[in-house]
């Protein structure tokens, strides 16, 4: 149960980071808390030839609001987020997703960049930031590019970071003072990997809504018509129109082929909408 | 080899280590301070727990070198600790150990609590517990001793931290001055051994899959053509994706590879199969066993498949019945999930590619063939996605 022997670069600054990713011998993962990869380096499952540590650039743990937007660095941690050592934008929702994330002493190394990097469909981040309309910033030698959550992951484990980008920052747009969330998940064992996690914005003055069904072992599902999800229109009375046939169709759609498990996800997505009632 | 400072238990230390000596391993093997358990070693059970910084951390899963200049604090150095001192005699009165293995994480997390918690609520203090597992004791004895200090504290007006102190950013351990310098360290690679066969066993076990996939397609041959490619079995494994042939293929036996990925975490399954047919029923069976040596696991599969002529035998329905077992460290991650899902992207490729060879459209089918890549398959499931999104949009005539 050790990792197999690995170069370790711990650069102080993007640049040096970015040229260690493209001038490396061999495989580069890049670590920040380690709280995904380093099991899997003990289990040997992942035996990368050089390990970049980039929780020594002090750029990643930024956190700053401009324009109404949260800019948070890759290395800021769940804990960071928890303890509101960081400044909010979301009414709280940020703070008690992050306070849900497995164990405190996962938190308090685990990172908001590593979560998401690590494209595991069960993680809280994946489908809360994908409510939220958070968008990323992926930074390379050729440059940065912003991707939207909703296009990130592409299924289990598998996002559209390049070989050579870093995750650099995650963007949360201002929560509106109307919009409603609901963040529910369903674990057999308190912090462990969720079996169904259902997101949800919904903002009935504007009538729209981000509602996410996540947990599903590939892509969160996005739901892009809404108002089918409360009887066609979103209002104020939205919790009490909620249809479970119309999400279990969407579930059945995306290939989720056990009904135990369809259930679940639409009890989970109904508790997440009864909350933000 | 790389020389790391860190004040352990107040007390500056300087070692030379390799990058991939965990902060448990520092601690036992080269400080001896034995105090620190370790138990799953992937994060999992909590008995090594330790104070970086001043809050608790899985030491198992991270490395020495990432803490470069901090803190650290192991169960040995809270003998003077307040709250530690507390949760002791706590820990006595209630009887909240037998064996001892899991206490002195179970004590750091119970010190984090203490200090963290506004209230003795007991919900709270169970999910403050999790992440530490107890095999013998139970947790009642625990919570009421986490329960008392907690009280006794805030009885004594002492009131709690939520952030136990902490104002830096970033991962417990990480950003301290003597972190910043760039570290260049020898490599220390292991001999690559790559005897082809050297893990594949002599005979080919049958066995009774866990996982069983079914998949049907028709094929505009009839059902004779079709079995004739099943006999071929250079054409039936250029249709797996990440599967090569090693040597000349027999139906007794066939040697070869499969390769998969998933995200980071990529395996080749080395092995051997052996063909089964059964002409009265153009049906048979390829059944195979493997072993990916880097992460010690093996996996066993068959792929049944059944012929039946349509269209008064013009054409063929080609029915896959895909079964698999997985052991070792991959199947011990315990995410069936994920493997199942890889799986699926898998059989579904297979036969994707058998259907386009049926066709004559040999060079496509070899060369999606090549790897099992993960971005390739997930674009066929979102191919897939979008058409069955697309059908169902267009019956609503707004397929936009």
């Amino acid at each position: 149960m050790k990792p197999a022997p690995f170069n370790y670069e711990r650069p102080r600054d993007i640049a040096s980071a970015l040229s260690v990713m493209t001038g490396a011998e061999g495989t580069v993962k890049i670590i920040a808390g380690g709280q995904s990869l380093g099991p899997m380096l003990n289990l040997r499952l992942v035996a990368p030839d050089t390990i970049l540590d980039i929780t020594a650039i002090a750029e990643l743990k930024r956190a700053d609001v401009a324009n109404g937007e949260l800019t948070l660095g890759a290395c800021v941690t769940h804990a960071d987020i928890e303890d509101g050592r960081v400044p909010d934008v979301t009414g709280g929702a940020m703070q008690r997703v992050a306070a849900d994330i497995a164990y405190r002493a996962v938190r308090n190394r685990g990172t908001i960049g590593g979560s998401l990097s690590h494209a595991d469909p069960s993680a809280d981040w994946v489908s809360s930031l994908t409510a939220l309309g958070a968008s990323l910033s992926l930074r390379s030698v050729r440059g940065i590019r912003r991707v939207a959550m909703k296009d990130f992951i592409l299924g289990a484990l598998e996002s559209v970071i390049a070989p050579d980008e870093l995750l650099e920052a995650v963007h949360v747009p201002a929560r509106a003072a109307s919009a409603r969330w609901g963040y529910v998940k369903s674990c057999r064992k308190t912090g462990e990997f969720a079996h169904a996690i259902g997101a949800v914005l919904i903002d009935p003055e504007a009538g729209k809504a981000r509602i996410v069904i996540g947990a599903v072992e590939a892509a969160p599902i996005v739901i892009d018509d809404t108002d089918a999800l409360f009887g066609g229109t979103i209002d104020g009375a939205f919790a009490s129109r909620f249809d479970a046939r119309v999400a279990d169709r969407l579930l059945s759609d995306a290939g989720i082929a056990d009904a135990t498990d369809r259930h679940i996800h639409v009890a989970v997505l109904r508790k997440a909408v009864a909350e933000a009632a | 080899m790389n020389t790391i400072e860190l004040t352990v238990n107040k007390r500056s230390v300087q070692h030379a280590i390799e990058p991939r000596t965990s902060l448990a391993d520092m601690m036992r093997d080269t400080l001896d301070l034995t105090g620190t358990h370790l138990g799953c070693e992937h994060g999992v059970c909590g008995a090594c727990t330790i104070l970086v910084d001043g809050v608790p951390t899985r030491s198992c899963i991270t490395f020495a070198t990432a803490c470069d200049g901090a803190d650290v604090t192991t169960i040995e150095g809270l003998d003077d600790d307040d709250i530690a001192t507390e949760l002791r005699a706590a820990f006595t009165r209630e009887h909240a150990l037998q064996c001892g293995y899991c206490t002195p994480g179970m004590l750091v997390s119970a010190r984090d609590l203490v200090m963290r918690l506004p209230t003795a609520d007991e919900q709270a203090i169970r999910i403050g517990m999790s992440g530490n597992l107890c095999r013998c004791t139970g947790y009642v004895g625990i919570v009421r001793a986490v329960t008392s200090v907690i009280e006794a504290r805030r009885a004594r007006a002492i009131a709690a931290r939520p952030d136990a102190g902490r104002t830096v950013l970033g991962p417990a351990g990480s950003g301290h001055a003597a972190c910043t310098a760039s570290q260049k360290l020898a490599p220390v690679k292991p001999i690559a051994v790559d005897v082809p066969g050297a893990a594949t066993p002599l005979t080919i076990p049958d066995f009774t899959p866990s996982t069983v996939m079914e998949q049907q397609f028709s094929v505009a041959h009839p059902p004779a053509k079709v079995y004739a490619l099943f006999d071929d079995i250079a054409a039936v494994a250029s249709c797996l994706p990440g599967a090569t042939l090693t040597g000349t293929p027999r139906p007794e036996r066939v040697d070869g590879a499969i390769k998969v990925k998933i995200g980071p975490i990529s395996a080749n399954f080395t092995g051997a199969a052996r063909v089964e047919r059964d002409e009265a029923r153009l049906a048979g069976r390829i059944i195979g066993i493997g072993n990916d040596q880097r992460s010690r696991s093996t996996t066993q599969g068959e792929i049944r498949y059944r012929l039946l002529p349509e269209n008064e035998g013009a054409s063929t329905r080609v029915e896959l019945a895909i079964g698999y077992s997985l052991t070792g460290m991959l199947a011990q991650v315990g995410r069936s999930g994920l493997v199942r899902d890889l799986a699926a992207r898998l059989v579904s490729e297979f036969a994707g590619n058998l259907d386009r060879r049926l066709s004559g459209d040999t060079t496509s089918a070899t060369s999606r063939a090549a790897d099992l890549n993960g971005i390739s398959l997930v674009f066929g499931l979102l191919r897939d996605r979008a058409a069955r999104m697309l059908q169902r949009l267009s019956g609503r005539g707004d397929a936009t």
